[in-house]
């Protein structure tokens, strides 16, 4: 059976991957993981469109640095990571609510989404106060 | 290869691996946190295991460099349990958000919206922070093994054998 097309690996063996991944990249660029520094950037980007001025006067703006860098590239590889293995293992779906969800919940998409943009609020403020 | 073309594949293969190992479900990342399925546990640990082994080698070898942050406690701890209630509500963390939209779980991109909100909140409230709760109980560029004043393999292989107590535990409860 090709592993690329099978539809999960046991995640014993992909964090394991994983974690090599990270050597490899430590070894060839110096770069450790991490994905919410990227948030912050991307909102200096989107805010200095309409108000450039404003951004570059910002301390968190300017100590963290408005730009694509390599971490924004990683994030935005993920994406596409995941949607190519989706695609080989017949594994992608488009699910608007999760199933435990929706059987807490119910079907209405509308509470989910809002949840989760309100969540994602609290979530990025949390994890840029505790440093991650 | 530049540095952006590095993060692009490497990015895209660890999302790849995400993907296949199955973490990047709302049920999955919730169920954790109810104590009912521990395969984003499994991941990460396995993960930790590797890493830690192949980093301290290269790091004992002089091949590579540490980026250790800096231990501030009232930023940990205040954030972290901030960063627990969003997490339990969006379901996905930042980078397993963005995996799970490309497997199709499109909920997740109002969690990505509301995450790029909250950074802007937080770069506009930064500088009062800055003088108050970031500056509360700074430990400064710590370590495990520095603290406890012990090589740094020995925390390895106790580290090691306290994850796979935790792996066969898993397997056994079926979790």
């Amino acid at each position: 059976m090709n592993i690329f097309t099978q539809r999960s690996w046991s995640p014993y063996v992909a964090g394991a991957l994983a974690g090599l991944l990270l050597v490899l990249s430590v070894l060839a660029t110096g770069k450790y993981f991490g994905a919410s520094t990227t948030f912050v950037r991307s909102a200096g980007l989107i805010e200095q469109v309409f108000v450039p001025d404003r951004v570059q006067s910002m301390d968190y703006f300017v100590k963290t640095k408005v730009k694509i860098d390599w971490q924004w590239m990683f994030v935005f590889g993920v994406l596409f990571g995941s949607l190519i293995a989706a695609r080989m293992g017949r594994d992608f779906k488009a699910t608007p609510v999760p199933p435990m969800w929706e059987a807490a919940f119910g079907p209405n998409s509308a509470k989910r989404w809002t949840t989760a943009f309100l969540g994602g609020i609290i979530l990025m403020f949390g994890a840029r106060l505790a440093g991650g | 290869m530049s540095l952006l073309a590095y993060g692009l594949i490497t990015g895209i293969v660890f999302g790849f691996f995400l993907q296949k190992g199955q973490v990047l479900r709302y049920d999955k990342q919730v169920g954790a946190l109810r104590l009912l399925d521990f395969t984003i546990v499994k991941f990460m640990l396995s993960s930790v295991i590797v890493s830690m082994v192949g980093i301290y080698l290269l790091l004992d070898m002089g091949l590579i460099e540490l980026d250790i942050k800096s231990a501030s406690l009232g930023a940990n701890i205040l954030g972290g349990l901030i960063f627990g209630i969003g997490w339990a509500l969006v379901g996905y963390c930042p980078a397993t958000g963005v995996g799970a939209l490309g497997e199709g779980r499109y909920d997740a991109a109002f969690g990505l919206v509301g995450m790029l909100v909250g950074a802007a909140v937080y770069a506009e409230v930064y500088p009062v922070l800055k003088g108050t709760v970031l500056t509360w109980g700074n430990l400064g560029k710590i370590t495990l093994h520095g603290i406890l004043g012990l090589n740094h393999w020995v925390v390895i292989i106790v580290l090691i054998v306290l994850f796979v107590g935790l792996f066969r535990w898993f397997e056994k409860k079926n979790l």
